[in-house]
């Protein structure tokens, strides 16, 4: 997942608009002002309850109708029924194959697979990893999760390299699906499944879609920037010797692009997974729904076991796809057996093809008598164990001897002065033609004219749809998970690129945090936390920390040496030369993290709305839950599209700005 | 073109004829009033730089770059045709618009008998398939590919059978001195065997015409020199007809039958290495002359005079005829004799005076 971030929306790089002062820029800012000043006399609060556009109730009607008629109309009948059923036996025969192999098979193949592309260490994991699923009893939903997942994957990848190839050949309709990419990947996938709930109802189907869509954007983006990545004299020599155009994209463009394109693959892949995880809310089955199910008992050992049982499975997957990206670099390198990561010895190679021959020998067999179900004898369970954790926790690191020190006074401070202040501030403190003034004022600031318009537009939908509220209560705890994130990350990245040792500490650890679908983080954090906005925010903090830090070490590791040395040699402290020039010079870079922060942020946000985030995130959550609820939920996911774009626009509009300009 | 043209400086030709007398049955590669411009305005360019304005005025005026400014030249079969330029001359756009790779603006151009200018995509495939090869500066080589399939590409495509192919590309490496290094991959390999690589990459298809795209200029200087001598024994045995493009002045002096000297986008001088060298056109020629080592890069047949009916004898010393002048040099101060150049078989070819040379020499030194 580490390469999702660097060609997210956020890495893209637009030119820095020159600073124009039009009069009708100038104009649009003394609005905003007059707003800003008209609001605070008035004493306006929130936006009027009266002004609501009402969009809920012809949304729960069409639902209704939708309902009613899913027997009898053409709609269902001649296109959308057979399509639900023929993904939904897709689905269930990928599963039937992958159960009817043997239980002692699949761990001994997944062992195989990770040893031939990352090395022995990696393998050994990779079969425990497995064997502890089964021994949890997870062996049933593990297989409807990988399912799922596979004929997702399947499909993605089936939409998605032809759509880069298209998008590569195509100049016009590249500059169609970018921005159309770039507007997906800002959504939090949370929001995906409500359209698709509206047409088809819960079940697999509606879940295999949004994960189809949610999951397209890397690999159609990746392919199409491996496309044109490849050295023109390469294309040219093709050429040269006759080759068709046909010819040259078979036997050149598609194998040099190959890296690139598995490296989306490898993005698609976790992007898939994590959604098969959400998705559970819409009745995908399978591991999500033990979590979430364990999750609504409060019931943090069986959650923790089906969320484990995820992060095995995410981290496999990751490792498998990742390797397979980096064997065919591997092989054209200088040296043909060099691993990126361990070693494999030719000898290796050959020992895990005899194994990999018998188990198969073994897996005929067994599958024909029957062994498929992992066996009892085998079960192990530390659910209770971690329920002992739990309790411990709530009794000891809660309120350690009820001193006002543990989690649970941190988490009433996070409330009472940060969070709640915030929210209040925000929702009805600032008055809300003030808000959308301020919103118009740095959107100009940010961009111009376009963004500030555009943002003011934006403000005014969400007041609209009657989710001025909720959503101002979404923005306050957003913003406190940022500010927190960045004050942990930003050290911690200073520190990762002055120093490689602790750089080459950390890495495993980003790794690891950002391999985890973003819903099993909430599992631990309510151990500590219990419910309520707090632990949607300490989880927000957990999932953006990586590419925060990361993205801090790489603007910092990205100022020059000679930089460095001339300053250095003029006399400047480390600090100093931290302050005055390697801070300013990463800027752009510091501020692609801050977006890339708040679009992790806000995706998690939305989620912990499950475990009492309340905002815009409980809405989509009851969407997802009660049939009636449809309508606002729809609402609350198009607020948080408009809120996630205007904060996307926004920060990477001030990215551009602080670019130097390009050399001409 | 009046002006490039050896004859028209007022300098007669020494001796081997020119594009311009050259018998048209034998012209492998013909171009004439070659034109690529950069930009919209083509022929407002055009005029602008057939008034003689300079190209940084055309590109002021018109936005537009005139990269090859009517070029014209005949390369007859199994001539090596060496276009010698420094960066930003269009020497590079010149054998991309020679090969089609990009399109010319205006002009007439021939390879093997098909006129380029109006040939379909079919015909000019063909034609590349079967006729045309070229090596590239950075080898143009397929790094997912093993060296073998690199250098069996060209059949590939025109639908040669897997092992038919490959048969064929284990001999050219053979030819290339790459024998055994078919089953690596082309970053496994040093930049000179990479650019062997290239060279049977482009052989394998037996072209009638060789184009080569500064192939060397990429490798150290020490490699350099070893692929050059490579290229002259292979040449003397494939006899094809060569374009090759170079920034260096001494390779282009090493391996060619002509020189053309390429400015601004319009050639300057044409001719034998020898009339380059002792008739300089104009003094931007003459500046690259000047340090020209000239014993070291001229061949010592490039001086010799037919043997006619003079008597050979035993006694007389005798080079061959792709060493260099200065390995004649010890031999023409210590005897009085001529220098017999022979050809690989040891037959006579031609005699090398003292007077011939030292006259050559002497010029150069002016």
């Amino acid at each position: 997942m580490s390469q999702t971030v660097a060609t997210g929306p956020g890495a893209s790089t637009g030119a820095p608009a020159a600073r124009r002062r039009s009069p009708f820029a100038v104009g649009l800012a003394a609005a905003a002002v007059a707003l800003v000043i008209v609001g605070f006399v008035a004493s306006v609060g929130a936006f009027p309850e009266s002004w609501n556009l009402g969009l809920a109730d012809p949304i729960d009607r069409t639902r209704r109708w939708l309902i009613n008629n899913q027997t009898s109309h053409w709609l269902y009948t001649v296109l959308l029924n057979p399509l639900t059923d023929l993904a939904d036996a897709g689905i269930r025969q990928l599963e039937a194959i992958l159960r009817w192999f043997p239980w002692y098979v699949d761990p001994v193949f997944c062992g195989l697979g990770l040893w031939q592309v990352r090395g022995r260490v990696a393998g050994a994991l990779g079969f425990c990893g497995v064997v502890l699923i089964g021994m949890t009893d997870l062996w049933q939903q593990g297989f409807a999760t990988l399912a799922l997942m596979g004929v997702a994957v399947f499909l993605s990848l089936l939409a998605g390299i032809p759509l880069g190839i298209a998008a590569w050949r195509n100049d016009r309709f590249a500059g169609v699906l970018r921005p159309t990419l770039d507007a997906m990947q800002t959504m939090p996938g949370f929001v995906y499944l409500i359209p698709f709930v509206l047409l088809f109802g819960i079940g697999r189907v509606p879940a295999l879609i949004a994960t189809v869509i949610f999951a397209l954007p890397p690999v159609v983006r990746l392919t199409d920037i491996g496309l044109r990545n490849v050295p023109g004299p390469m294309v040219e020599a093709s050429e040269m010797f006759g080759a068709t155009d046909r010819q040259t994209l078979r036997l050149v463009r598609i194998p040099a692009a190959r890296p690139a394109i598995l490296a989306g693959t490898n993005q698609t892949t976790m992007l898939a997974m994590s959604m098969v995880v959400i998705a559970a809310f819409i009745g995908s089955g399978g591991l999500g729904q033990d979590v979430l199910r364990a999750m609504r008992d409060i019931d943090v050992g069986e959650a923790s076991e089906a969320g484990i049982a995820i992060v095995i499975m995410a981290i496999i997957l990751d490792r498998f796809t990742r390797g397979i990206a980096t064997l065919g670099e591997r092989w054209r390198g200088q040296e043909p057996n060099a691993h990126a990561g361990g070693s494999l010895r030719a000898a290796d190679t050959v020992t895990i093809r005899w194994i990999a021959g018998a188990t198969g020998l073994v897996a005929l067999v067994g599958g024909i008598v029957g062994h498929n179900t992992f066996p009892e004898w085998l079960q192990w369970h530390y659910a209770p164990y971690i329920n002992d954790i739990t309790a411990w926790a709530r009794d000891n690191i809660y309120d350690i001897g009820s001193s006002g020190v543990g989690t649970g006074p941190l988490s009433d401070f996070i409330t009472v002065y940060m969070v709640t202040p915030l929210r209040e501030l925000l929702s009805s403190g600032i008055p809300w033609p003030a808000m959308i003034g301020l919103g118009v004022l740095g959107g100009l600031l940010a961009s111009g004219v376009t963004l500030g318009l555009g943002i003011g537009i934006a403000l005014f939908l969400i007041g609209w749809l009657g989710m001025w509220e909720l959503s101002m209560d979404t923005l306050a705890q957003t913003l406190v998970a940022v500010a927190v994130t960045l004050a942990i990350a930003v050290p911690l990245g200073i520190q990762a690129s002055h120093s490689d040792r602790f750089q080459r500490l950390m890495d495993p650890v980003l790794d690891f945090l950002q391999t985890i679908p973003s819903f099993v983080l909430l599992v631990p954090v309510i151990t500590l936390f219990h419910v309520g906005r707090i632990p949607g925010i300490i989880a927000s903090v957990v999932y953006a920390l990586p590419a925060a830090v990361h993205y801090t070490d790489l603007g910092l590791r990205r100022v020059p040496a000679e930089v460095h040395e001339a300053a250095t040699s003029f006399g400047a402290t480390r600090w100093q030369r931290l302050r005055r020039v390697e801070l300013p010079l990463a800027a752009p870079e510091l501020m692609v993290a801050v977006n890339q922060v708040i679009m992790l942020v806000l995706a998690m946000v939305v989620i912990a709305g499950l475990v009492g985030g309340g905002g815009l995130g409980l809405e989509t959550v009851n969407a997802l839950r009660r049939s009636d609820a449809v309508g606002r939920g729809f609402e609350a996911g198009i607020a948080i599209v408009l809120l996630a774009g205007i904060l996307d626009r926004l920060t990477r509009g001030v990215a551009d700005r602080l670019r130097p300009p390009a050399a001409a | 073109m009046d002006q490039t043209s050896p004859d028209s400086a007022g300098i007669p030709a020494v001796h081997k004829v020119t594009g311009a007398d050259a018998d048209a049955a034998e012209t492998t590669v013909s171009v004439t009033g070659l034109w690529k411009i950069f930009g919209r305005k083509v022929d407002a360019a055009r005029e602008l730089a057939e008034s003689g304005a300079e190209r940084d005025r055309i590109q002021a005026e018109t936005g537009c770059l005139v990269a090859v400014q009517d070029v014209s030249f005949h390369v007859h079969a199994g001539e090596t045709f060496v276009v010698m330029g420094l960066s930003g001359s269009g020497k590079s756009t010149l054998v991309r618009c020679v090969s089609r790779l990009i399109e010319p603006t205006f002009g007439h151009m021939e390879v093997c008998g098909t006129i380029l200018a109006d040939a379909s995509e079919t015909a000019l495939r063909e034609l590349r398939r079967s006729k045309m090869a070229m090596v590239f500066q950075h080898f143009g080589l397929f790094p997912h590919r093993r060296v073998v399939d690199n250098v069996a590409y060209g059949l590939e495509v025109q639908g040669v059978a897997r092992d038919v192919r490959h048969e064929r590309a284990r001999e050219v490496l053979t030819t290339v001195g790459l024998d055994g290094w078919g089953d690596h991959y082309p970053q496994q390999l040093s930049g000179g065997m990479q650019q062997r690589v290239g060279l049977a990459h482009a052989l394998a298809v037996e072209p009638e015409v060789l184009f080569f795209d500064e192939p060397f200029s990429a490798l150290d200087p020490l490699i350099r020199r070893d692929m050059q001598d490579e290229l002259v024994t292979l040449q003397l045995e494939l006899q094809r007809t060569i374009v090759f493009i170079t920034h260096d002045f001494a390779e282009a002096l090493r391996l060619a039958d002509r020189i053309a000297i390429m400015r601004d986008g319009a050639f300057t001088q044409v001719g034998t290495p020898l009339e380059i060298l002792t008739q300089p056109a104009d003094d931007y020629v003459r500046a690259f002359t000047q340090d020209a080592p000239i014993a070291k890069v001229l061949p010592a047949c490039s001086l010799m005079r037919p043997v006619g009916d003079v008597a050979v004898e035993q006694g007389w010393p005798r080079t061959t005829e792709t060493a260099t002048l200065e390995s004649a040099l010890p031999f023409l101060l210590s005897e009085h004799h001529p220098v017999v150049v022979c050809n690989a078989e040891g037959d006579p070819l031609g005699l090398l005076h003292q007077d011939d040379v030292a006259a050559v020499l002497e010029q150069n030194l002016r």
